[in-house]
């Protein structure tokens, strides 16, 4: 167990000695002071009377509602609305940066770690491959919990310096963006552990977030497609992961919107499992 | 009771997936080293020495036969809790320092290491002014050397070096062997693997070499060189049948040798391959007793480089008696 935790640290120390990790620190500072320095909003009796970017009058946002009666009319939002409509987009957006620079930053790690020359010296020791594994994954996902808590976390506690109004479950947020980035990375373990070769990883992995983006689309599309591609693109977006759908999950938790579906969610945890299962045995089997 | 290290019949043949052609790199290996020798594994770049140390490591799975460390199978992590390595061709994580990289790759193997415990082991290699440097910036030699203490990290029963002075200079070299004696006289037992022999004929209490993944010969050194002494004697010509005859005291004990002989000499050349003085002297009388005159004997200063050649160059046969 303590080789386990001495593993995880030994992750934690190399991903923040590259520099994809720290600017990836560095550009979430720069999202929430510039959030907290350019935003101002007026608040009167705890409704928002208007918005000033960099100190210009953004006028108050609106959005079209119907009435009771089926006309369509203007309405200033509440300030809870606009408060989470901020926090949501922030989700979405850091939900996609993680996902790319998060990955691009611990591809590189496990090749290294079952490179000629690393390999060696970790797995000689006294201790169950899987354990080395775990502990490496386990370090990994500590960097980016840490980098996921810090920006929503700041972000959050802007939004409620400036408004006193604490909106949406920012913790949920954290939550699914950790938990996305941990079935991303199981394509990259499997395939480093099979190939070693941290590009390739890359590359099927950033191939697989694409493929999850045409299923944001699954509804045109599929009728789109002919009858019997139409059932492999139905199994398809069962089998692989939902990680474009997934982000609505994030940025309701983040906003006040009730979430939809958890389905996304579920079944890309189911599939990162298998993947998961795959590369601890395939470690398990193989020749260093 | 059993050795420390047991290996029984090991094999390992390499599969490459894409391209079709199989390395044999170990085939059928029997070896055993008791506790508190130095054991040196020779052979020539490529012969399996690496991929041996890797089975035993539980690195690499063998494709057959089986290994032990202290009763405990290979294949069980735990067989190597007493066990200290040097890989060849080694990297750190650059981006710690030597002290670092011993506290986290200690703690992996051996639970805590103290700071005054790190302190001694880089002392002991003489790395304790680097302390603090970033591998990084380290030379080949200075890795080698670094590489050494983490070996030693968990006071290990069994140390395996594996090409442990690649890349240093000749006064590093001569240091790494004190230590290594140093580390014999405490009761450690160490396995070297080695291409250059002079490394391990300084050191070694028993060698094995072996090559294209056989085991070609296996002893005490002294035995080894003894069996390999060799006369080159210049004589009258021998009879045939003196020859025969004297290849039922020993396998061919003397050999016409190689040397090109000009075809108005009446001397002719031969190798007397004994295991003693006294045999030697045992075929001198009986080439007397035939009027065979003796016109210069010479004893081969046989080396541990010679017995290595030859071995490698016979391609696994018995060397003995092998004349050249
Ligand atoms: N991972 C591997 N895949 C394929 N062939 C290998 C691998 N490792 C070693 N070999 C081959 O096995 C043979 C023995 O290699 P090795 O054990 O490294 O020898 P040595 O350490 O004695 O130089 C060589 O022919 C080498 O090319
Ligand atoms: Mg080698």
């Amino acid at each position: 167990m303590s080789a386990a935790f001495e593993m995880m640290k030994l992750t934690f120390l190399e991903l923040w000695s590259r520099w994809v990790t720290v600017g990836l620190f560095v550009a979430s500072s720069l999202v929430w002071i510039l959030l907290s320095f350019t935003l101002n909003l007026d608040i009167v009796e705890g409704s928002l009377t208007g918005v000033r970017i960099l100190g210009q009058d953004a006028g108050v946002p609106r959005e079209r509602v119907e009435t009771a009666s089926g006309e369509a009319v203007q309405q200033f939002v509440t300030l809870n609305m606009f408060v989470s409509q901020i926090q949501s987009f922030v989700a979405g957006v850091a939900y996609w940066a993680a996902a790319f620079l998060g990955l691009f930053a611990a591809a590189p790690l496990l090749p290294g770690m079952l490179s000629r020359g690393q390999s060696d010296l970790l797995f000689s020791k006294p201790v169950p491959r899987l354990a080395l594994l775990g502990g490496h994954l386990l370090g990994v996902f500590l960097v980016v919990l840490t980098l996921a808590t810090y920006l929503y976390g700041m972000i959050w506690l802007v939004m409620i310096l400036k408004t006193d109004l604490v909106a949406g479950r920012m913790y949920g947020s954290i939550l699914v963006v950790v938990v996305m980035f941990m079935a991303m990375y199981s394509v990259v373990a499997l395939l480093s552990v099979t190939t070693e070769s941290s590009a390739l990883s890359l590359i099927v992995t950033y191939g697989l977030i694409i493929a999850s983006v045409s299923f944001l689309f699954r509804d045109t599309l599929e009728l789109q497609i002919n009858r019997p591609w139409r059932g492999v693109y139905v199994g398809l977006y069962h089998v692989l992961p939902n990680f474009a759908e997934t982000t609505k999950i994030a940025a309701g938790f983040a906003g006040e919107d009730p979430i939809g579906s958890w389905y996304p969610l579920i079944s890309t945890c189911l599939f990162a499992l298998v993947m998961y299962v795959a590369a601890a045995w395939r470690l398990s089997v193989r020749d260093l | 009771m059993s050795a420390l290290l047991e290996a029984d019949a090991l094999s390992k043949t390499y599969r490459t997936a894409f391209r079709r052609r199989d390395v044999k790199a170990l085939d059928s290996f029997s070896l055993s080293v008791d506790t508190g020798e130095i054991f040196g594994l020779l052979g020539p770049n490529g012969a399996g020495k690496t991929t041996f140390v890797k089975i035993v490591l539980g690195l690499v799975k063998p494709t057959s036969g089986s290994a032990s460390i202290d009763g405990t199978t290979v294949s069980d992590w735990r067989s190597r809790r007493q066990v200290g390595y040097l890989p060849e061709n080694h990297r750190f994580p650059d981006y710690l320092t030597a002290r670092q990289m011993l506290r986290h790759y200690g703690r992996l193997s051996a639970g805590q290491s103290s700071n005054r415990d790190i302190d001694r082991l880089l002392d002991r290699v003489g790395m304790l002014r680097w302390a603090d440097t970033p591998i990084r910036k380290f030379s080949k030699g200075m890795m080698q050397r670094t590489g050494i203490a983490h070996a030693l990290a968990n006071n290990p029963k069994l140390i395996f070096l594996d090409e442990p002075t690649d890349g240093v200079d000749p006064v590093g070299r001569r240091e790494i062997r004190e230590l290594l004696t140093s580390l014999r006289h405490e009761g450690k037992t160490i396995f070297l693997n080695s291409h250059i022999l002079s490394e391990l004929e300084l050191v070694c209490s028993r060698i094995a070499i072996l090559n294209r993944g056989k085991l070609v010969t296996e002893g005490r050194l002294d035995e080894l060189l003894q069996k390999q002494t060799v006369y080159a004697v210049t004589s009258t010509r021998i009879p045939e049948q003196l020859l025969d005859r004297l290849s039922d005291v020993q396998p061919a004990p003397v050999r016409a040798s190689g040397r090109g002989e000009r075809p108005d000499s009446e001397l002719s050349h031969y190798e007397i391959h004994v295991s003693s003085r006294a045999h030697l002297n045992v075929v001198l009388d009986q080439l007397r007793r035939e009027h065979v005159e003796i016109e210069s004997i010479i004893r081969n200063t046989d080396s541990l480089e010679e017995l290595f050649v030859r071995a490698v160059d016979s391609d696994g046969s018995s060397q003995e008696g092998i004349a050249r």
